[in-house]
């Protein structure tokens, strides 16, 4: 039994649709009140997901009206080229990759209520350490090479993270900031490398860094999918593992959700950022590598692609969990696909990031409004019998629409 | 309806009308039944406590009084008519004014913007609005600057500027949710006189305490709630006395627990000298303190809040870096060691934060329950989750914690539970030091009693134990010595047997001669 009384501190207020001070106008009127629900959507997160893709999916099907666009034909060419068959699904997998490593990137962080937002540039800065080393000892055989790039990767993501990890720690400057900022950093770094030192000579007039040796290219997966795939699954797992079956989660957990309280229990705060923060830093950094191993013949500043950016997304509807950041990546993916297929329709790819953004967007309230239902109440201080208790309105559903309005009947 | 007489000891100018009628009132949450017929009949000119247990339904009570929550069933009356609210402003509206635990004001602003923010009248200039407001302190005795900004404030006078703000409003009921809990002896006294001069204009005040002597004589009535229900509502207090509101609220008679006369002559198992240390900001907090704690004794540490008992317990825990001294732990010197090697060495710590320090609100109980122990709970690299739980089931059950599922955030516990884990956890591991900051405040009497119990045996198994209370009758029954804390300094020792309260009052108040402060 728990203690009544316990549960009313995560209730709040009614959230009110109409201002207390218009109220008087409409008196004699039913209003919508949104009123916290008592119970808890069952995964609550999940569905919000799924409602932001409808959501989304709508918007997008405005807009490509309003474009002149048939949705129909344009949402059938993203689904067929995206899942429809294994070369589809291939694809997909091939975009979910680095998706996914970003998003999980970020989650690390996120799970200490850490924010790096520079994933973008440690994917950067890993493939040009992967790069660089490949560059200085292209005659190692091939799974040698790859692994060493590998590991060179994810160090040069560690190295952007070194700063912010210990500006954040010691002297408490937002990791949000310095992250961002050395994206733009590495960016440039990359540019200056692919007109300098770094320069392709057989490439006469244009930039272009020398090309990577032949062998180190990641295996093949099926399709277009590489390895690439297995070790983004890998890593998630071992992720979760991490966090919730060891020691070191239990204090990354504990320093994230309550810092005094780890304090207290002897736990370094300090430590707990560097780790978390180099560790995010290094898988982004590991992404960088994968993705140039995987899918690229040299590096160029193009390479990341917004896929640290899109793991911010992905980290964050995924609410920082592992099984999380492989879904969205997954359909994040698949839209992505779908975007480009669509451009032989006339139409711009840019619609992903549209969908891409609302289904975020859309996710986002949808997780805020599932914890409410809408009542329907007639305005205050009318002195008749209103007693009827909330009969439970909005069995499940999204809470905008699926209430059935609930007035207290009486002549108004 | 108006039942003359009755309330003859009632010194209020209320005529007996009701200005609050609460009827039948059912509010229910996730898994919990806050209330289920609880009624409360406030009427006019009288301060009303509201009593009950922690979790008994109390601030569910009066949060659906002021329309923080809507009833699932029952009737709200006021003035005779029903009502509906929607929302606290419908409450204010109707003339229901509340002051919550926390309070919610604006540190940046003055007291009188805080006071008039969101209903200050437009055809007056500020002048005019500050001199308005100073008059309304004025009228009911509440000491307040209007012109200062609220964050420069000490929590009583935030408290002040919380009433203010209602009578703004022309609140004719008042809900006090444990008002007292922040205050001082001597706030808490200004705050009963300011309370009374409400009742004498003829305004109700709804008063939620834990404290059954100050209900006694602060209050004219009383409704005492249990799990839910209203099961007494007495008219009048004259002739009650502590025993009887306290055996309504739980049942049964609660007295104060008291430690066994016997002296303890175990060896020093805390020692420090010439201890000091430094507040949050920088300031010295602590100034060369010495303290010897004998195993089976427990030391009572007596003071105003903020005069550096914080700081000395979280300096003993190793939370705050000591600036001078030495400390001693079964005679190993622990000054510059970390909490966790500390721990180790046998001190346990209930901290003044049950719930954000001592605890992690948004962490499951059983990820609480081995805040100590986690690590010992390893195989192969991994958590061994299945022992942690048998920990935490053990730690639940030999402690009385009543958890739902052991699996939810510890946050969704009653106060007295939290504790009851919070120090369960602590005396897992055998300690051989128990430093205590204020384990029983806020807590209700079977809860207290509860950890009481617990305090005074581990005084019999020979730990050594620091209680900082603020609670005097808990410690002059508790406590072996008594220490009292002024200003960073250890004032007073006192033999708890051979002082009165006025006499610890007076340390506490840093006078050496007159007696001043201790009421009663």
């Amino acid at each position: 039994m728990t203690d009544p009384g316990a549960a009313p501190e995560p209730t709040h207020a009614p959230l009110h649709t109409v201002s207390r001070g218009r109220a008087r106008w409409h008196r004699g009127l039913v209003r919508p009140v949104l009123q916290r629900r008592a119970d808890v959507v069952p995964a609550a997160q999940a569905v919000a997901f799924v409602i932001g893709i409808v959501v989304a999916l709508i918007a997008g099907a405005l807009l490509l009206l309003a474009a002149g666009n048939d949705p129909a034909q344009v949402y059938g060419r993203m689904v067929d080229s995206s899942l429809g068959g294994i070369n589809s699904i291939s694809r997909t997998l091939l975009r979910a990759t680095p998706l996914a490593l970003a998003g999980l990137a970020v989650a690390v962080a996120g799970s200490m209520g850490l924010w790096n937002i520079g994933a973008e540039g440690q994917m950067m800065a890993g493939a040009s350490v992967a790069a660089g080393f490949a560059m200085s000892a292209g005659d190692l055989p091939g799974p040698l090479l790859i692994v060493m790039m590998l590991i060179a990767g994810a160090v040069g993501g560690v190295i952007l993270m070194v700063g912010p990890a210990l500006a954040r720690a010691y002297l408490g400057v937002s990791e949000i900031i310095t992250t961002l900022m050395l994206v733009e950093v590495s960016i440039r770094v990359v540019e200056w490398l692919e007109t300098g030192p770094w320069k392709d000579p057989e490439s006469q007039g244009f930039a272009l860094i020398e090309p990577l040796p032949d062998q180190a290219s990641l295996p093949g997966l099926f399709g277009r999918a590489h390895i690439g795939a297995l070790f983004a699954v890998a890593l998630l797992v071992a992720f979760w593992l991490a966090v919730s079956r060891t020691a070191w989660g239990y204090e990354l957990r504990m320093a994230g959700s309550s810092p005094a309280t780890a304090r207290y229990a002897g736990i370094s705060l300090q430590r707990k950022v560097l780790a978390a923060l180099l560790l995010s830093g290094g898988l982004a950094g590991l992404a960088g590598a994968i993705e140039l191993t995987g899918t690229a013949t040299r590096l160029d500043p193009g390479l990341s692609n917004g896929y640290g950016f899109a793991g911010i997304i992905v980290a964050a509807l995924a609410l920082m969990r592992p099984s999380g950041v492989a879904a969205v990546a997954f359909v994040f993916g698949a839209v992505q696909v779908g975007g480009q297929s669509i451009q032989t329709l006339g139409v711009t790819s840019s619609i992903a990031t549209i969908l891409q953004a609302m289904i975020l967007i859309g996710a986002l309230v949808a997780a805020v409004l599932l914890n409410y239902r809408v009542r329907w109440v007639r305005p205050v201080g009318h002195p008749a019998e209103e007693s009827a208790p909330p009969a439970g309105p909005a069995p499940g559903g999204a809470p905008p629409s699926g209430s059935s309005s609930n007035p207290e009947a009486s002549g108004v | 309806m108006s039942e003359p007489g009755g309330a003859a000891a009632s010194p209020g100018s209320g005529d007996g009308r009701v200005v609050v009628d609460l009827r039948g009132i059912r509010k229910e949450f996730p898994g919990v039944v806050a209330c289920d017929g609880a009624n409360l009949t406030v009427r006019a000119g009288t301060i009303h406590a509201l009593l009950g247990e922690n979790g008994a339904g109390k601030t569910s009570l009066v949060n659906v009084l002021g329309g923080v929550y809507l009833p699932d069933a029952g009737e709200i009356w006021v003035h005779g008519q029903q009502r509906q609210f929607h929302s606290p402003a419908d409450a204010i509206a109707a003339g229901i004014g509340m002051v919550h635990q926390e309070f919610r004001l604006v540190p940046t602003l003055t007291v009188f913007e805080n006071v008039v923010l969101g209903s200050a009248p437009r055809y007056l200039n500020m002048g005019q609005i500050i001199e308005r407001v100073a008059h309304l302190a004025a009228t009911y005795s509440l000491q307040t600057d209007p012109s200062r900004p609220v964050w420069q404030l000490s929590v009583g006078e935030r408290q002040r500027v919380e009433i203010l703000k209602a009578l703004w409003r022309d609140a004719d009921v008042l809900v006090m949710d444990e008002p007292t809990a922040v205050l001082t002896p001597a706030e808490a006294a200004d705050l009963g006189l300011t309370l009374r001069s409400m009742a004498d204009r003829g305004r109700s005040v709804v008063y939620i305490s834990h404290k059954l002597d100050e209900v006694l004589s602060v209050c004219d009535e009383a409704t005492v709630l249990r799990n839910g229900v209203t099961v007494a509502q007495p008219r009048s207090l004259a002739g009650i006395d502590r025993s009887d509101l306290a055996e309504m609220m739980v049942g049964e008679a609660a007295t104060q627990i008291q430690r066994p006369a016997e002296r303890p002559s175990g060896d020093i198992v805390l020692e420090l000298a010439g201890v000091s240390a430094l507040s949050d900001r920088g300031l010295p907090a602590l100034h060369s303190v010495d303290i010897d704690v004998r195993a089976g004794e427990i030391i009572g540490v007596a003071g105003v809040s903020g005069n550096g008992q914080r700081e000395l317990a979280e300096a003993i825990a190793g939370l705050r870096p000591t600036t001078a001294g030495t400390m001693l732990l079964a005679g190993v010197d622990i000054t510059g060691a970390s909490p966790r090697s500390r721990s180790r060495a046998g001190l346990a710590y209930v901290p003044e934060d049950r719930l954000g320090m001592g605890l992690a609100p948004a962490m499951s109980v059983v990820d609480n329950a081995v805040v100590r122990s986690y690590r010992s709970m390893q195989r192969r690299m991994m958590l061994d989750l299945r022992r942690c739980e048998e920990f935490c089931r053990r730690l639940v059950e030999r402690f009385d914690v009543q958890a739902g599922r052991i699996h939810e955030p510890v946050g969704a516990l009653s106060g007295g539970n939290l504790q009851r884990l919070l120090l369960g956890r602590e005396l897992t591991g055998e300690p051989k030091m128990l430093v205590a900051a204020q384990p029983t405040r806020g807590l209700d009497v079977a809860g207290i009693a509860a950890i009481q119990e617990q305090i005074v045996a581990q005084r019999a198994a020979g730990v050594g134990v620091l209680l900082i209370s603020e609670d005097l009758d808990e410690l002059l029954a508790l406590s072996d010595r008594l220490i009292v804390m002024y200003e960073g300094q250890v004032a007073a020792l006192m033999d708890p047997t051979q002082v009165t309260r006025a006499e610890v009052g007076a340390a506490m108040a840093g006078s050496t001669s007159t007696v001043s402060g201790g009421n009663s």
